[in-house]
C-alpha cells in the first residue's frame, strides 16, 4: 500500500518538475502547449494520495525545490548526500512505510 | 556547453542502431526497457508514465526525422542519454508528420550536478539542427564512430 502511494507521489513530483520546466523547454523550441493535460493528470494523482502524505509533500516542496529524493544503492541521500543508517535503508527498501531523511527531512525513494 | 562535454552522458549499453519499434509507444517502451535491462533504472512504469505525460504536453518529435523524448524523474540518480536509430522510420506523431529516424532519450534526476539537464537538451537540439550532422548520424555504424562524431560536432 505504502509502496503504491509512494510511487504515486513520485509520479506527482515528476509531473511538477515537468510543469516547472515548461518555459525553458519551450525556449529550446519544443512544443509544450498541453499544460492543461498535465494539470488534469495532477488533479487525478492528488485524488489517489492520502491527505497527510500530500501535506508533507507540499510542505517540503515549499522548503526545498524537490520534496522526494532518490537514494542510491550505497544508501546515500541524493538531497543532502549523507549516508543513511542501515536500519533506515532496510525499512526503506521494504517499502512498508514512508521514510524521511535524517539529515534533510526529505521523503526518500530507494532506487 | 561544448559537444565534447556530452560524451560522458552516453554509454554503449544505451546505444541502439536498429530499434524494433514502429510507433511512439513501442519506442518509448523499448528504450525504457533498455534502461531497466542495463540496471540504470529500477522500474520502467514510473519513467514510462513521465515520458507519456511529457508527450501530452506536445510531441517531442521535433521534425526532420528527429525525436528527443526527455524529462526529469525521481527514479533516476544521474543524467543518462540513450541514442537509437530506425532505418525504416517510426510513426512518432512528429510536428511535421514525418517518420522519425534519430532518437535521443534524455532521462534526468530531480536535481543533477550543476543542473546540466536543460543545457544538455539544448546542445543536442543545436547539433541536430545541422543537416550534415543528421546525415552523419544516419550513416554511423558503431558506438566508437558515434563518440568520434560527437567529439567533433
Amino acid at each position: 500500500m505504502i509502496k503504491k502511494e509512494l510511487e504515486l507521489l513520485v509520479a506527482l513530483q515528476d509531473l511538477d518538475m515537468m510543469i516547472s520546466d515548461i518555459s525553458e523547454v519551450k525556449r529550446l523550441g519544443f512544443e509544450a502547449e498541453g499544460e492543461d493535460n498535465l494539470l488534469k493528470a495532477r488533479e487525478e494523482l492528488i485524488s489517489k494520495i492520502s491527505k497527510s502524505l500530500l501535506y508533507s509533500y507540499e510542505k517540503l516542496k515549499k522548503h526545498y525545490k524537490r520534496a522526494i529524493v532518490p537514494v542510491k544503492e550505497d544508501n546515500t541521500c541524493l538531497g543532502c548526500f549523507i549516508k543513511l543508517p542501515t536500519s533506515l535503508s532496510t525499512k526503506g527498501r521494504a517499502d512498508s512505510e514512508v521514510i524521511y531523511c535524517e539529515g534533510c527531512g526529505r521523503i526518500l525513494y530507494w532506487l | 556547453m561544448k559537444a565534447q562535454e556530452l560524451l560522458k552522458y552516453f554509454n554503449e549499453d544505451l546505444f541502439i542502431l536498429d530499434v524494433k519499434a514502429k510507433n511512439k509507444d513501442e519506442l518509448l517502451a523499448e528504450l525504457v526497457d533498455r534502461f531497466v535491462e542495463k540496471s540504470y533504472i529500477k522500474k520502467s512504469d514510473i519513467v514510462l508514465e513521465m515520458l507519456t505525460q511529457r508527450e501530452k504536453l506536445g510531441s517531442t518529435g521535433i521534425g526532420k526525422g528527429i525525436a528527443i523524448p526527455h524529462g526529469r524523474t525521481t527514479s533516476a540518480s544521474e543524467v543518462m542519454i540513450a541514442f537509437a536509430r530506425s532505418k525504416d522510420g517510426i510513426d512518432y506523431e512528429a510536428i511535421d508528420s514525418k517518420p522519425v529516424h534519430l532518437v535521443f532519450m534524455i532521462i534526468a534526476p530531480p536535481q543533477d550536478e550543476n543542473n546540466m539537464y536543460l543545457p544538455i537538451l539544448g546542445k543536442i537540439v543545436e547539433i541536430l539542427n545541422k543537416s550534415k550532422n543528421r546525415k552523419t548520424l544516419l550513416s554511423i555504424e558503431s558506438f566508437v564512430e558515434f563518440i568520434d562524431f560527437l567529439a567533433e560536432a
